[in-house]
């Protein structure tokens, strides 16, 4: 009862934030001067009336208010609107480019933590090595080193100069490149983290009954670290979504990076405001489940 | 590949790591301030005979695809490329800080209201979200610098809401309050000054951040306009020419991570304290 009440309070107010959202980018997104119909007037000569039809046959022709409530009543069974420039339903392009995002965040996440927890570990194991070195380097790496750039740089030496990796539709870079990321962002905390549980009285227990030091990081110090881990991804996770979208457009994944980018640049209004949505929708949810799993995996914060 | 050249027990950001990335700063800006008048090319001049020529002794960073000089382009670049994020920096501290310790002195509701909206902000990713603004907006460098300054202020705005919790509780609050002090004259007078250690820290993170939102943004074409020589504009040209001009690419690529990395090297003792982005916010 004492975990389940904050959980359902914290995913009533991630909906209204969520609701919010959706209010906002439908009304920003229509303060802007020039509709699909301008752009596609601009490519294709069409006459006035021609214009005209257009509109009403896109319901753009209605107060944006109107709009909003017609739309906002269908989104919540899940239908999205048509999108303007592909005459599909925007929902069925979301669910045919989801998969390679999340793929993608999934491959990128667990390469990231598995980086970050063994080097954190290695380096508890052996302080006086060249691994708590190698800790710092790779956050610093990962904070001074903006993905987009290691993305380009790495097109340039392993595509252009090399030849190693086709440009476009591969996994291997972007996958690489995010994981790097990730595991710099998680190996520092982690560390510091086992250093400090490495002090308590129940490691030094264990290391007066004569345990190994490998059992004692594993069966000991790992799993008291496993909350700050939890903590960690959720925040990463989140923070990666931006770093993904980028990552699929450089490399010509067809995920929802890529769909956001085209939906922008073609002005295709429902579907901008879908991928944003899901965008959003996964942030919250990425948020909500790491709060929840934290206070599920550390009884000191169900006070 | 940096653990060779700092040895294992010395923090990887110890005095020769800020030391060096003040320096590398100090260049940027030195080139952000000199260097349009120190390169003696036009950074706008096309000449189409020589695209994509390589470097040579007049021309000493190579010309890119139209034939310009990708040296001038890059100082060029660094001014409106530092400009554009200290101008989004500052709106990022303006607004969150202003706005979010505003809401916060004039009590419970403007202050779930306003907190509200940077949390619906915040649930957006920061480039998503400045490309929708774009959107909204239109290309250029004044939508620019609003869009990255409202994608960072929420940042922002807890940071400052966290010290001044924290300051309410010091005496000196208390005090003027039992004074008969206003709480917005409080909060100017006592606790700004007090809290402002943690915003600097803040401009110190969202700066090299910017940075890289505005050169992604205009590699999506929805930053600076197309003739504006800006390093992510250099880069979206460039990128399609990668094969037969490396450099034009490179030398962009290069000066944004050069100044990122000094951000990271100088702002290390700053971010130690408070990083919200890194470190879990709430």
């Amino acid at each position: 009862m004492s975990t389940l009440l904050p959980a359902a309070l914290g995913l009533l107010r991630q909906a209204l934030l969520l609701a919010g959202i959706a209010v906002t980018v439908f009304l920003l997104i229509r303060i802007v001067p020039g509709d699909v119909v301008d752009a596609m007037a601009l490519e294709g000569n069409l006459d006035d009336e021609a214009i005209a039809a257009l509109r009403a046959d896109l319901g753009l022709d209605a107060g944006a208010l109107v709009q909003l409530r017609i739309w906002a009543g269908r989104a919540l069974v899940g239908d999205f609107g048509d999108s303007l420039r592909f005459d599909r339903p925007a929902a069925e392009l979301i669910l045919a480019a989801a998969p390679t995002t999340i793929g993608l965040a999934a491959l990128a996440l667990a390469f990231g933590l598995a980086l970050g927890i063994a080097l954190a570990t290695a380096a508890v194991l052996w302080p006086r090595s060249i691994l708590p070195g190698l800790v710092e380097a790779l956050n610093l790496w990962s904070i001074a080193l903006p993905t987009f750039c290691v993305g380009l740089a790495a097109i340039l030496v392993f595509s252009v100069w090399l030849g190693w990796l086709p440009v476009m539709g591969q996994w291997l870079s972007p996958v690489i490149i995010l994981g790097i990321d990730i595991g710099g962002q998680i190996a520092k905390p982690l560390h510091e983290d086992l250093k400090e549980t490495a002090t308590a009285a129940h490691i030094r227990t264990a290391r007066a009954k004569g345990l190994s030091p490998a059992r004692i990081v594993l069966r000991h110090l790992l799993p008291n670290a496993l909350t700050t881990v939890v903590a960690l991804s959720g925040l990463i996770l989140a923070g990666m979504i931006g770093g993904a979208l980028t990552m699929e457009v450089l490399f010509g994944l067809p995920g929802l990076g890529t769909l956001a980018y085209q939906a922008i640049s073609g002005r295709d209004y429902p579907v901008i405001q879908a991928v944003v949505l899901v965008f959003a929708a996964g942030v919250v949810v990425v948020n909500w489940l790491a709060d929840v799993a934290q206070r599920a995996l550390d009884p000191r914060q169900r006070a | 590949m940096f653990a060779r050249a700092m040895p294992a027990p010395r923090r990887a950001g110890g005095v020769g790591g800020v030391t060096l990335g003040l320096a590398i700063l100090g260049c940027a800006l030195l080139v952000a301030l000199l260097g349009p008048s120190l390169v003696p090319h036009d950074p706008l001049a096309q000449e189409l005979a020589a695209r994509n020529a390589p470097p040579d002794a007049l021309h000493w960073l190579g010309r890119d695809h139209l034939g310009r000089d990708v040296l001038a382009r890059l100082a060029a670049g660094t001014r409106i490329s530092l400009a554009v994020a200290a101008g989004a920096t500052a709106l990022a501290l303006l607004l969150g800080a202003g706005l979010g310790l505003v809401a916060e002195a004039l009590g419970r509701w403007p202050s779930f209201l306003v907190f509200g909206a940077f949390d619906m902000v915040r649930a957006m990713p920061s480039i998503l979200l400045a490309l929708t603004l774009m959107v909204a907006l239109g290309i250029g460098i004044w939508p620019l610098i609003l869009a990255l300054g409202v994608a960072f202020a929420p940042h922002v705005a807890l940071v400052a809401r966290a010290a001044w919790r924290r300051e309410q509780a010091a005496g000196y609050v208390a005090a003027a309050r039992v004074m008969g002090a206003p709480r917005l004259a409080t909060l100017w007078r006592h606790v700004l000054p007090n809290i402002a250690g943690a915003l600097v820290t803040q401009a110190a993170i969202i700066m090299p951040r910017a940075i890289t939102t505005e050169s992604v943004l205009s590699f999506f074409g929805l930053g600076v306009s197309p003739e504006t020589p800006s390093w992510g504009r250099m880069i979206s040209g460039a990128a399609r020419f990668a094969e037969s001009a490396p450099h034009a690419v490179l030398a962009p690529v290069l000066a944004l991570c050069l100044v990122t990395l000094g951000f990271a090297l100088a702002g290390d003792r700053l971010r130690l304290a408070l990083d919200p982005l890194r470190e879990g916010g709430r």
